[in-house]
């Protein structure tokens, strides 16, 4: 295809007008393990597949679900190393915003300065763009929020949304599943179904991750045994 | 944002380059702006369970109090708090800069900080600007290694010790810490001590005054008691009060709004791709 001439170089644009690199890019998150998230009318709650390449490795220690700030969590579908680089940049950037405004940066203003960051690497000489997509859940003054941005840099804010693996069965069955009266505890059930929907093998509190947040404006991820209690109320 | 980063130095020590421009300023007759000295008390003492840190709340520029009621005792981590002596300016920025790499170094641990690392990340950061940031602290706090007490002198080097005293006011407490103090104090007997150290700089040192704030630090739990005790309340309040003399005539009542309300349209920045 004519594209192939123009699919090396990250800066330059292809006949059809798209950047290849990004897509490709999107490629790789697309074979990521499956991320979803779901806004609640009193929360947000984030979930991902946590599928290790082998029984031998420490489950304990790897963690997908990540905190920015109290209020704010992310996680991601793709390349965990692009994901951990970025998710430092964010924390830096919520506290450099913290110490000029002396205010918890608001949760579209840390999307915002993200989606920069990933958007310069799409523009820039000698690097590619970040293999990622981020779901960033938070809790402010606007209420509960849940946003993705994609590798290009764009960004959206989402009542429920998938990506990774098994991105259109997700989110078929999020679109049926989904009403806007729901509350955190539902959310969370209807993560876990989801979840099972395109699972392999046996869900349980080792291989899934849960992050949630509620009124309290308090990000947590939950532990390994609070999933199980979760899982067994879905069943 | 990006200038709010430029402003650090990139490579480390100070950046004399403006200091030929302000030597030639001077001959020429320009003064160099007056900062605000705190002229302090500010102690520290490790009691059984942790650490009790107190301090004065006056702010002096020259001979003139500049306020009343300041707060000296600067929060660095849940665990951790940090007293400053000096300019107050310095010690603000310094503990406000610490205290955020702190927030983001707990993030990328996730665990408690240590006392040890904000002492270190203070007397480097003193170190490299060779005593001109004029901050003299008190830090205290305790961490899963236990209660620790540390003092950091402007120019960057610290002393460890079960209690301390800094600031114009220190002779004066430190007399009192002296003969009072002994090891295996309990919360209350380490609260008078120290409230008795500071009242001793408060009413011999020109440079403290009003009140006396004290913060005691306990594994898992901190107390920050603003104005603990006031000793120097305004007693003269005119009894007559403050009202016009009956022979004033009032001519004219009228209300002038020093602004307009703005209405904020909800609209945002919606992304498109």
């Amino acid at each position: 295809m004519g594209d192939s001439q123009y699919s090396f170089s990250l800066t330059t644009f292809s006949p059809s007008g798209k950047l290849v690199q990004i897509e490709h890019a999107l490629t790789a998150v697309g074979s990521g393990q499956t991320s979803l998230g779901i806004k609640a009318s009193n929360g947000v709650v984030i979930a991902t597949e946590k599928k290790l390449p082998s029984i031998l490795v420490d489950e304990a220690s790897v963690q997908k679900i990540q905190t920015l700030t109290p209020n704010i969590g992310v996680v991601y579908s793709g390349m965990g190393p692009d994901s951990r680089v970025l998710v430092r940049k964010s924390r830096k950037q919520a506290e450099q915003y913290y110490r000029l405004y002396k205010e918890p940066i608001p949760v579209t203003q840390l999307v915002r300065e993200t989606a920069t960051v990933m958007q310069e690497f799409t523009q820039s000489g000698g690097v590619r763009p970040f293999g990622v997509s981020l779901l960033v859940a938070g809790y402010d003054d606007k209420g509960p929020q849940l946003y993705q941005v994609d590798p290009s840099g764009s960004y959206f804010s989402w009542k429920a949304s998938a990506m990774g693996k098994n991105v259109s069965n997700a989110k078929t069955f999020l679109e049926k599943r989904y009403t806007e009266e729901m509350e955190l505890d539902d959310a969370v059930h209807t993560a876990i179904l989801t979840l099972k929907e395109g699972f392999e093998g046996q869900i349980s509190g080792k291989n899934i991750e849960i992050g949630m947040i509620g009124n309290d404006r308090i990000f947590k991820v939950l532990s390994p045994s609070e999933v199980e209690d979760y899982l067994q109320e879905a069943e | 944002m990006s200038r709010f980063e430029e402003s650090a130095p990139a490579r480390g020590g100070f950046s004399y380059d403006l200091c030929k421009r302000n030597e030639m300023l001077m001959q020429k007759g320009l003064k160099p702006s007056s900062y605000l000295k705190t002229g302090t008390t500010i102690v520290g003492l490790v009691f059984q369970d942790g650490v009790i840190l107190g301090a004065d709340t006056r702010a002096t520029e020259g001979p003139i109090v500049a306020d009343k009621n300041c707060e000296k005792i600067h929060y660095m981590a849940p665990n951790i708090y940090c007293c400053g002596a000096g300019t107050a300016a310095d010690t603000e920025a310094v503990t406000d800069m610490v205290s955020s790499q702190l927030k983001l170094h707990r993030f990328h641990t996730g665990r408690e900080s240590r006392v040890v690392t904000a002492l270190t990340l203070l007397k480097s950061h003193l170190f490299s600007y060779q005593g001109h940031v004029s901050a003299a602290l008190v830090l205290g706090g305790v961490d899963v290694t236990g209660p620790h007490l540390h003092t950091i002198y402007p120019h960057g080097s610290t002393d460890t010790l079960p209690f301390a005293t800094m600031g114009s006011g220190s002779l004066a407490a430190m007399a009192i810490f002296e003969s009072k103090y002994r090891e295996g104090l309990t919360r209350d007997e380490g609260v008078k001590l120290v409230a008795e150290a500071i009242c001793s700089g408060i009413f011999n040192d020109l440079g403290s005054g009003s009140n006396v704030d004290v913060c005691v630090i306990t594994k898992g739990k901190r107390e920050y008691l603003r104005n603990y005790m006031l000793p120097n309340p305004r007693t003269y309040v005119s009894e007559k009060g403050y009202s016009f003399s009956k022979k004033t005539e009032v001519l004219l009542t009228k209300i002038t709004p020093l602004r307009e309300l703005v209405e904020v349209i909800e609209g945002g920045d919606a992304m498109e791709e």
